[in-house]
């Protein structure tokens, strides 16, 4: 045995140039491969190669991982101060802004919407003290005549970002810091120059509302009055540039209560409702609470030193959706690479047994995953949904979002794997029989080894290159139900591609388009990506297939 | 040979085992719904206690020492499999009570099956006109790439045909709504309920209304069609039997249609068979988009206000429809092509 081995090793340290083709004839038959041997890998990588599609899908997939890792990490909202928003930026004030990435672009992604307005809507929106205008352009004017009174619409573009004012508490230090800034550009807010400041003066509507309004209606003999006097006030409350007097539109023989426009004064002007102190000087901050009026975007501005701009549009929490866009496809793609992981390796397992036993065993597996397939993953994930978040004790071991994931994983993994079982079944079959298997066997291979040392390195090709679609059908399934409402991120912290498209159906497509499109967008993508380079790969790795292409 | 008995034989072995199945499936749901926390208070224009008193009556909980507690599963699992056979009696009025319980939350008082029942007409509808538009039109498409294999007219649809079957049906839909429904007012935007339609499910103005529903669905299924067709054609297409049927004489079109479209139908129509079944249930995400008050709605309607009577039955029903599709399916390979043994053994 000894002497053996030292042959063996004597052999092989004989060079490769002593070797050369045996000459027993004249003519040589034989010649020497002049080109290099091409293994199994290397031939299915270059086939994957010539595959333009699967490259592309392949292209694809790597551009939305680095999407989805580094956005959330240069994202320009992290500029803001991490402390003031620790789950990331938002701002409510912004939650109605549309994506915008260029400016002035006459209406194509530049943050504006088309829009039709009333006449008391658009005469209200136009007449503000804010900085920046709402509407963009030049109306166009559609009139209705309706028996004697002519109705005006004016469809327009609107700025989304132009939010108007906003009342906000504020600090001493800010509130001198704003002033000085604003004595210092010249940029004060008076009444002939007040489309410019940050500070606005406040207003007192109450007085107005409950006094004038109150009397003028009464003497003019509204039947509504209080209804009318409660719906102003919510009016100026949701309106916070209305800085003027307002009077119910004329309906019928009475006045609505739901309409208001601005009452004009002999110069056809505006009359302000700002407060004022003993000496008739603006009031900017109130003497009892930190409350001041202030142009927000202006003021934005000012405390961050740069404006918001939302390249996908903002949420209608005022989060940028490009940044979660990209937390959402990252979890989406973890989600769909971990749940075939999982379903692979216990398919694996499973077919293998099955496939290789037959028989009874096989009969009776069968059956199980027959049952297992039969119940939809709409049914197990609604079940364990409904159940985890009335179950006290897993709730606050877990937390939301542990719960939420835990029930994904059942049910993505409780019938996700029984393709993957069918699969190795099928291939164990197919190799079981055949002569290496009978022959290693015969050595007295036990069936462990067997199963795992012969047959299936046989079978993973074509087994791992099938699992890669599987990760599309994850990331499917996840984002339906999610938009379903049956997987409910809310309140968990987690985003996934499904969550946004649940919140943007939520908002409404009518009103937020972006909110669906572009999340189906990039899930669009990542499953036209994944299949592509799935079913790429599939064919590279198919032995049976090569050369029939060419 | 295939002989009439054997085939019996086997579509009733399949039948015993799906039965099987079904039964086993059933204890499964039967089980882990019954163990859901139900909230009896919660029902609707129903005060508790007739809703307690109703579950006494159908088995599910008893009434010991002036309180109503539940039976255990096992006890309500036997009580219902009874009251599938004898339906329960309402002991105070002598009604005969629903077997299958009642919705507590959708529509209160209305027995699931009758629910079930009147969500069909619309998924029904929906359904069939999908299959109407693309069963024609894919094997049409796939027959036409078929014949102008890797041609630029092939590899066009072929990119088309890839993008509309990976990209999620409900991107389609929100596309086609927003851009034809709200945006450019072609279609409405939302499927009418019946009474804003003149009360008939096949008014023009219904008609309208599920044009886009229709539409989305169609896409992904023309899609599928089309791509199964194209294959199984090209593979046909280079048979020998079709260079014989060349060689005797027929025109390339006599032997397209005659002998390869034919064969190439082997596959496709199992396939087909399985979708006409599965017209009963609706695609959920589709009607949920669309509005349609339909199967799918029912299941989502059910799982969302926890009406679990609605649900177990439901549920049940798509499970059903999914085993006998698959069965259909299997039996009607046996019965398209002669060749396959249906559950042959070894040789």
């Amino acid at each position: 045995m000894n002497n053996e081995k030292d042959i063996y090793t004597e052999k092989s340290k004989i060079p490769a140039s002593e070797f050369e083709l045996v000459h027993n004839d004249e003519n040589l038959h034989d010649t020497k491969f002049e080109t290099r041997p091409v293994g199994w890998f290397e031939d299915s990588v270059r086939r994957f190669a010539k595959n333009k599609a699967s490259v592309v899908g392949f292209i694809l997939i790597a551009i939305l991982t680095l999407f989805s890792v580094i956005v959330p990490i240069i994202s320009p909202f992290n500029y803001y101060s991490k402390s003031e928003f620790p789950d990331g930026f938002r701002d409510v004030h912004y939650r109605d802004c549309a994506p915008k990435l260029f400016d002035n672009a006459g209406g194509f992604w530049d943050g504006t919407v088309q829009k039709s307005l009333g006449e008391v809507d658009y005469q209200v929106k136009v007449n503000t003290d804010a900085n920046s205008p709402y509407v963009v352009g030049k109306p166009k004017v559609i009139e209705d005549v309706i028996g004697s009174k002519i109705y005006k619409t004016y469809v327009t573009r609107i700025d989304t970002y132009a939010v108007g004012t906003a009342v906000v508490e504020m600090y001493d230090d800010m509130f001198n810091d704003i002033q000085a800034y604003e004595a210092s550009k010249n940029i004060t807010f008076t009444l002939d120059n007040m489309h410019k400041s940050i500070l606005k003066p406040l207003i007192d509507y109450k007085d107005y509302v409950d006094g004038e309004l109150k009397t003028k209606l009464e003497t003019a003999g509204a039947a509504n009055v209080t209804n009318i006097i409660d719906q102003a006030k919510n009016f100026y409350e949701h309106n916070g540039s209305v800085y003027y007097k307002i009077f119910p539109t004329k309906k019928g023989n009475g006045y609505s209560d739901t309409q208001f426009e601005p009452v004009l004064d002999a110069n056809n002007k505006v009359i302000d409702l700002y407060v004022k102190d003993a000496s008739e000087n603006l009031v900017f901050r109130s003497t009892e609470d930190r409350n001041v009026r202030v142009d927000y975007n202006a003021y934005f501005k000012f405390k961050y030193g740069k404006s918001v701009r939302y390249v996908f549009g903002a949420n209608l929490e005022g989060r940028d959706l490009l940044t979660r866009l990209a937390e959402g496809g990252r979890f989406s793609l973890l989600l769909g690479i971990g749940i075939t992981l999982i379903n692979f390796i216990i398919g694996l397992i499973w077919g293998a047994i099955s496939g290789y036993y037959g028989g009874t065993a096989d009969l009776i597996m069968e059956r199980v995953t027959d049952i297992i397939s039969g119940i939809p993953t709409i049914i197990i994930m609604s079940l364990c949904s409904i159940q985890f978040t009335n179950n006290i004790a897993l709730k606050s071991a877990l937390g939301k979002s542990g719960i939420v994931v835990l029930a994904i994983l059942i049910a993505f993994v409780y019938n996700g794997w029984v393709g993957v079982a069918g699969r190795t079944r099928m291939q164990f079959y197919r190799f079981k029989g055949q002569e290496y298997v009978l022959a290693s066997r015969t050595l007295g291979a036990k069936d462990r080894r067997l199963i795992f040392k012969h047959i299936l390195p046989n079978a993973a090709g074509t087994l791992v290159t099938s699992c890669v679609l599987m990760i599309p059908g994850v990331i499917f399934a996840e984002s339906s139900l999610s938009y379903l409402g049956i997987i409910d991120f809310r309140g968990s912290g987690i985003v996934s591609i499904g969550a946004l498209l649940d919140e943007g159906n939520q908002a409404g497509i009518k009103s937020y388009p972006y909110l669906l499109l572009f999340p189906s967008l990039v899930v669009s993508i990542l499953m036209v990506s994944y299949n592509l380079f799935g079913n790429g790969l599939r064919d590279a790795f198919n032995t049976t297939l090569r050369g029939s292409e060419d | 040979m295939r002989n009439v008995k054997d085939t019996l034989q086997y579509i009733l072995k399949r039948l015993l085992l799906m039965a099987f199945t079904f039964l086993v499936i059933f204890v499964i749901c039967f089980t882990l719904i019954r163990l859901l926390p139900i909230d009896l208070s919660a029902g609707l224009g129903k005060d508790p206690e007739t809703i307690k008193k109703q579950y006494v009556m159908m088995g599910r909980m008893r009434f010991v020492n002036g309180q109503y507690e539940w039976l255990p599963i096992i006890e309500q699992f036997f009580n219902f499999i009874k009251t599938l056979f004898v339906p329960p009696k309402d002991i105070e009025t002598g009604h005969v009570l629903s077997r299958f319980g009642y919705s507590y939350q959708i529509a209160a008082g209305s027995t699931p099956d009758q629910l079930l029942f009147s969500r069909f007409p619309p998924t029904v509808l929906i359904n069939i006109y999908s299959m109407i538009i693309s069963v024609p039109i894919g094997l049409g498409l796939g027959t036409f790439m078929a014949l102008r294999k890797n041609k630029w007219e092939d590899n066009f649809l072929s990119v088309l045909i890839m993008i509309f079957i990976s990209v999620p049906s409900f991107v389609d839909a929100f596309l086609l709504q927003y851009f034809l429904g709200y945006q450019w007012h072609v279609f409405e935007p939302v499927v009418l309920p019946l009474a804003d339609a003149g009360g008939s499910w096949f008014s023009p103005a219904m008609f309208n209304s599920m044009i886009l529903p229709v539409l989305s669905m169609s896409l992904g299924s023309i899609a599928g069609y089309a791509r199964y067709t194209r294959a199984e054609l090209t593979e046909v297409l280079t048979s020998d039997f079709m260079l014989l049927a060349r060689t005797k004489g027929l025109t390339r079109a006599q032997a397209t249609v005659r002998h390869a479209f034919r064969n190439s139908l082997v596959p496709i129509f199992p396939m087909i068979l399985g979708e006409v079944l599965s017209v009963l249930s609706g695609s959920i995400i589709i009607e949920s988009i669309f509005t349609v008050n339909g199967v799918g709605g029912l299941l989502l309607q059910a799982i969302n206000t926890r009406d679990v009577d609605v649900y177990q039955f439901v549920a049940m029903f798509y499970i059903l429809i999914g085993l006998v599709g698959g069965l259909v399916v299997d039996i009607s390979y046996g019965l398209v092509d002669p060749r396959i043994r249906m559950g042959g053994g070894k040789q």
